[in-house]
Parts: structure tokens; sequence; C-alpha cells
């Protein structure tokens, strides 16, 4: 059960001295910093929304929303938890908040327009239908199992991260991975059936 | 090293595809012109990202507006004013309701405080309303002196459809218009900064209208005064609406006009000729977005067009449109020795560039899909040679593998497929690469040919390659094979 998480979350060599360090580098106007947390996080944001289901057709424009969003709270960075961590945290409240405003621009499209929503347009960078198939399978799952399975199993962050990020104790994170993996499994095995 | 997931274990084929799904996702990332367009959006955050408009948007805005409208009409101010009435004269009726209880009016300038240690002085016929703890100028002058704001934290006014954003200043707002005019009737805004940066924003379309230094100073066009001509003067304007922006790029439509002794910028005013226009369309990024456009709406020829006349400029929209033209040329038009060509050209005007490894990568792709083995693993070995920390590597290394491969040069394969081995990912290449190195080391006669294919079964046990893998184990390749 204690699988332990790939480790990818921080990127190599980051410290939370560190962290701290380019934090408040960027307050100071350093664009230099800026662009190095760019450089360092923006590879990570896009996956994350990638993964917690945000369509092809949007992730460009919401990694860059997460990004603004990054920049206007630098202020309110402590240092209590890592930099990636604080990071996710942002992300996923941005794809909650998107996932929320599609689903009510599809019951009102459904609603007043009466015709569906066109399908998503298929993404040209994700060449591998076992992707895609993951991907359908995973919007599937409630947000919170989601939010933990994607941090864990696809993005590798340690479980006691994942609880910070989803802001509930290490013990039901543990439970909703758990659960989320149960899930996952069962749908696939239907699927392959 | 990227680890492989351990979850989950199970032997079954659908585990086993999870795995590699799961695998393929911790791998998914943006390409380098996404992660470089993104860097445009957020290199100076004050930019607010690009926003999608979808009409339910649209829609929130008008309807928005029309309450707002509305509310102005019939409902009359409702937040906390700050006001000065310059109405004051004897028999002035119409001196505005809006009085502050708490601030009786004096007849000078007057001196507030407002959050963050912000002053602000109002001239005797300012009206200045707070909304959300954020200033609205609505009349007459108000000056600011901003402390300096942490990143993040910029002052923001607003004025008539404007926003002025500092993060550290000293600058007036001026709004012409009689303080006691109709609550909606046009007015004209002026800024001028007396210290640090200010930047001047449309409001309803989020464009940055002007960034302004000390001495610099801006106005809005005089809507009242310019409204009865612009109709006649305004011809239609271009096609594309996202290159015929409705307000203007600054750098090309903001003109010296030399007021207050300082330098002023003016915007041009709506009446501006289709040529000015068109003029304006044409900066880099007009053409960028209209390059897109023309590609989405599947006009190749006309993406081509503006690509190859974009990379004539410099800079990073130049750089980024070199290297498209050899993918218009070879994925949307099917010139793939033109694009070869393009994107060596792009290699020789940038050999620094960040796309160079694209670059690199989709020449030798090309050379090899068009069946130039020799050009293809001649570029391979360099890239190689050249790149031995590049995230392509393994591709790079298994296309020369195989090219080796096809051409019966086992030995050569092997030496490649190991490159690939010396990597984790992408999986599925790694996989075929260590099946064909095993298959090639049998070919060799090589004993260690049936060692690398256990290796290869233990390391994948529902691999795709597993049949012909158990075959190289079981003596197949006990004997060099053609």
């Amino acid at each position: 059960m204690n699988t332990p998480g790939l480790m990818r979350a921080a990127p190599a060599g980051a410290s939370l001295t560190a962290d701290i360090e380019m934090v408040s580098r960027c307050r100071r106007g350093d664009s230099v910093a800026w662009r190095g947390l760019y450089d360092r996080y923006a590879p990570v944001v896009y996956r994350f929304l990638s993964a917690f289901g945000v369509p092809s057709e949007e992730r460009e424009d919401a990694c860059q929303e997460v990004f603004v969003a990054v920049y206007r709270s630098l202020g309110l960075f402590r240092g209590e938890a890592r930099l990636s961590t604080w990071i996710y945290r942002i992300a996923a409240r941005h794809a909650g908040r998107a996932a929320r405003r599609r689903r009510v621009r599809g019951l009102l499209s459904t609603l007043l327009v009466r015709e569906p929503p066109p399908p998503p347009a298929a993404d040209p960078s994700e060449r591998s239908e076992r992707l895609q198939i993951l991907d359908e399978l995973v919007s599937k799952l409630s947000p919170k199992k989601r939010l933990v399975l994607v941090l864990f199993e696809i993005e590798g962050v340690p479980i006691e991260e994942v609880a910070k990020i989803a802001g509930c104790p290490e013990n039901t994170a543990w439970s909703r991975l758990h659960y989320a993996r149960a899930e996952l499994t069962a749908m696939a095995k239907r699927r392959v059936r | 090293m990227t680890p492989q997931h351990r979850w989950p274990d199970g032997p079954d084929e659908t585990s086993a595809e999870l795995r590699r799904a799961l695998d393929e996702a911790s791998m998914r990332g943006p390409d380098d012109m996404m992660l470089r367009r993104g860097w445009s959006a957020v290199a100076s955050p004050l930019e607010p990202p690009r926003a999608r408009r979808g009409f339910w948007f649209a829609g929130g805005v008008a309807t928005t507006a029309a309450l707002v409208v509305a509310g102005a009409f019939w409902l009359g101010p409702r937040a906390v004013e700050l006001a000065q009435s310059n109405g004051r004269d004897k028999g002035a009726k119409n001196e505005p309701a809006t009085e502050p209880a708490t601030e009786p009016a004096t007849p000078g300038p007057r001196r507030l405080t407002l959050e963050g240690g912000v002053e602000a002085v109002l001239g005797r016929s300012s009206i200045m309303r707070i909304e959300d703890g954020a200033p609205r100028v609505e009349g007459g002058e108000v000056r600011f002196s901003v402390p300096h704001r942490q990143p993040g934290h910029p002052f923001v006014v607003r004025a008539e459809g404007y926003r002025v954003v500092v993060v550290g200043t000293r600058f007036g707002i001026n709004v012409d218009g009689a303080p006691n005019g109709p609550p909606n009737g046009p007015k004209a805004v002026g800024v001028d900064v007396d210290e640090g940066i200010v930047e001047v924003w449309e409001a309803a379309t989020q464009r940055r209208l002007a960034r302004l230094t000390p001495g610099e100073s801006w106005q809005s066009p005089d809507v009242a005064a310019e409204a009865p001509a612009a109709p006649a003067a305004v011809e239609p304007a271009p096609a594309p609406s996202e290159a015929a922006p409705t307000i203007p790029t600054p750098a090309r439509n903001l003109r010296r006009t030399g007021k207050h002794g300082a330098r002023t910028l003016a915007l041009a005013s709506p009446g501006e000729t289709a040529t000015e226009r068109a003029s304006a369309a044409e900066t880099p990024t007009a053409e960028a977005v209209a390059a897109r456009a023309a590609l989405v709406s599947g006009d190749a020829p006309r993406a081509l067009q503006l690509y190859r006349t974009l990379a004539q400029g410099t800079g990073p929209s130049a750089e980024n449109a070199a290297y498209e033209v050899g993918k218009v040329l070879n994925e949307k038009l099917g010139q793939p020795t033109n694009a070869v060509a393009a994107w060596r050209h792009y290699r020789a005007a940038y050999p620094d560039g960040i796309l160079r490894v694209e670059a690199d990568v989709s020449i030798i792709e090309t050379l090899a899909r068009t069946g130039d083995s020799d050009e293809a693993l001649s570029e391979a070995t360099d890239f190689l040679r050249r790149r031995p920390d590049s995230e392509r590597r393994a591709e790079i290394a298994r296309l020369a593998g195989d090219l080796y491969r096809a051409r019966g040069d086992c030995r050569h394969a092997v030496s490649a497929y190991q490159i690939t081995l010396g990597a984790s990912r992408p999986r599925d290449v790694v996989e075929a690469a260590a099946f064909h190195r095993a298959d090639c080391l049998v070919r060799l006669g090589d004993a260690g040919g049936a060692d690398a294919a256990r290796a290869y079964l233990r390391a994948y046990p529902t691999g795709k390659f597993r049949g012909e893998a158990a075959a190289l184990t079981s003596g197949a390749g006990s004997a060099p094979r053609p």
C-alpha cells in the first residue's frame, strides 16, 4: 500500500531555502528569477493541468493564468511548504474553477441552445490513444480522488505534500488514493470487457 | 532516472496498460513553442493573460454593462463618494449629491490617505469614488503618490474605461468633462507621471495602451469631440478581427503632441484611415496571430506567407516564424525537402536558438521519413555527438539504430540502441531499443543476445515484442542470422 511517490514534483536540488530565495528575488522584481521559476514549473503545471482533465484547447491559457496567479500571490508565499506544493495548490484551485465553469457552460448550452457542446478537439501532441483513454477514465473520478491520484501517481508528489495540497489529513489522502486506484482499475477493466 | 510505476501491480494486461498510460502521463509536457508563448504572456505579469472570450463571457459583460447603465440612470450612485463640487456659485442647483458625509467640502485641494499609504490629492472639481477598495476617478484631477508596492500587488485606479496600473510612483489622472454632466457622458482621460512607471489599460479589452515613464503623459481620445466625424472617416476594418484591433497598439498609434512641456502621447482617433489600421495590423504580433488563424482555418499558403514575412524581422517572433515555416511546409503543404531547407536556414540564422533542438530533430525525422537515410544518419550522429544532455537523445539514438539496422549494419545499430537504453523514456522507445538491440546481437552471433532478450522479457513481461524476444532466448539466435 505504501507505494512510494515518484519524487519528481520537486525538481532536483530544489530545497525550501532555495524556494524562499527564488520567491524573494521574484518579489524584488528580479526578472531572471521569475524566468527561472517559470522555466522550472511551467512544464509541471502544464502536465498537472493535462492530467487533471483541463481540455487541450484550454491548457495553454490555463497554464498562463496559473502563472499570473502565482505572480500576483508571491507576497503570500510564507515558505511553510515547498514552492512546488504551493504552485500545485494554485493550479488545482484554478483547474477546479475551470471545470466548474465548463460544467455550467455545458449545462447552459444544453438547456438554451439545445445542441450538445462540440467534442473537444484532439490534441495533436497527444500521440497515444492510451493516454487519451487514461484521461477519460481519470476525468470520471470525483475531483477529490482525482486530485490525489494525479498528484501521487502522475506527478510523483509524496503523500504528505499531497495532503497539504488537498487540504486534508495524510490518512485521508491515503484513503482517497486507495479508492481512486480501485475505481480506476475497475473502470479500466470494464472498458477492456 | 525516472522510476516506473509499481501500481497497478497486477499481472494482467489491463494493469500493464494502465501502468504504461500512467508512465506516459507523467512524461507529458508542453512543447517549446507553447512554453515560449506562455513566457511571452507572463514575462510582464501585469499584463493579463490572453482570455478566451466565448459568447457566454460576452453575454455576461453585456448584461453587466446594461445593469450598470440602468443602475446609473435609475438607482443613482450608491457607493461612497469623495467629491468636491465646483458648483458652489450662488444659485448652483445641481451640486453633486455625492458629497461625502464625513468629509466636509473645502474650497482648496484636499489630501486623502487611502489604503496602503497611498496619498491622493483631489483638485477643486474632482470626484473620486471608492469601489471594492480601489479608487475610481470620475471627474477632475486627482494626483496620487503611491509607496512602492510588492510585486503582485499593483495599485490600480480606474478612470472611465481605463485602468491605470502602478507599482509605486507619483502620477496624476485627469478626467475631463463636467462633474455635473450626465453620469454616462463621454469623458476624456489624461494621465501624467512624475515618478516611476505607470501603465494605462483599456478595461474592456484588457489591452495595455501605454507605458509611461516620468515626464510622459497620455491622453485618451476625446470621444465627444470626435464622435460626429468618425463615421464618415472610418473605412471598413480589415477582415481578421484579431488583426484589426479596436484600440491600436501604443507603439504605432501614440503620437507626440508636446503638451505641458513634456512628451505627451495621444491615442490616434477612431477616425483613422484604413491604411493606418492596416499598418497597425501588420505588427509582428498581429502577423503571428493571423498566421495561426490561417493555419486553423486550413489556409496553409497564407500562413506560410505570413511566417516568411515575419521571419524577415528580428527577435523571438522572427525566430519562431523561421521555425514554423519548415513546419508548415512539412506538415501542411507536403514539401519535406523544402521543410528541411527551411529548418537548416533556421539553424544558420539561430545557431543557439531556443528551437535549435526541435529543428535538429525535425530535420532528422523528416530525412528518415523521406528515405534519405544517409543524410538522416549523418544528422543523427552529429546530434548525438553535440547533444549529450538532450532529452531527445533517446529518440534520435533509436532512430539511428533503426536506420543502421535497415541497412544491415547491426554493429552500429547496437551502439545506437545502447545510447537509448541509457535513458529511461519515452518508455516505448526504450522498450523497442531493448528488443532490437537483443535482436541485433543475436544476428551478430553475440552470446549476449539471448541474455539481452531475457533482460527484455524481465523488464517488459507484457511488452509488444515478447513473442519475438522469447524466440530469441529459445535458441533461435544461436547462429548468426542474415
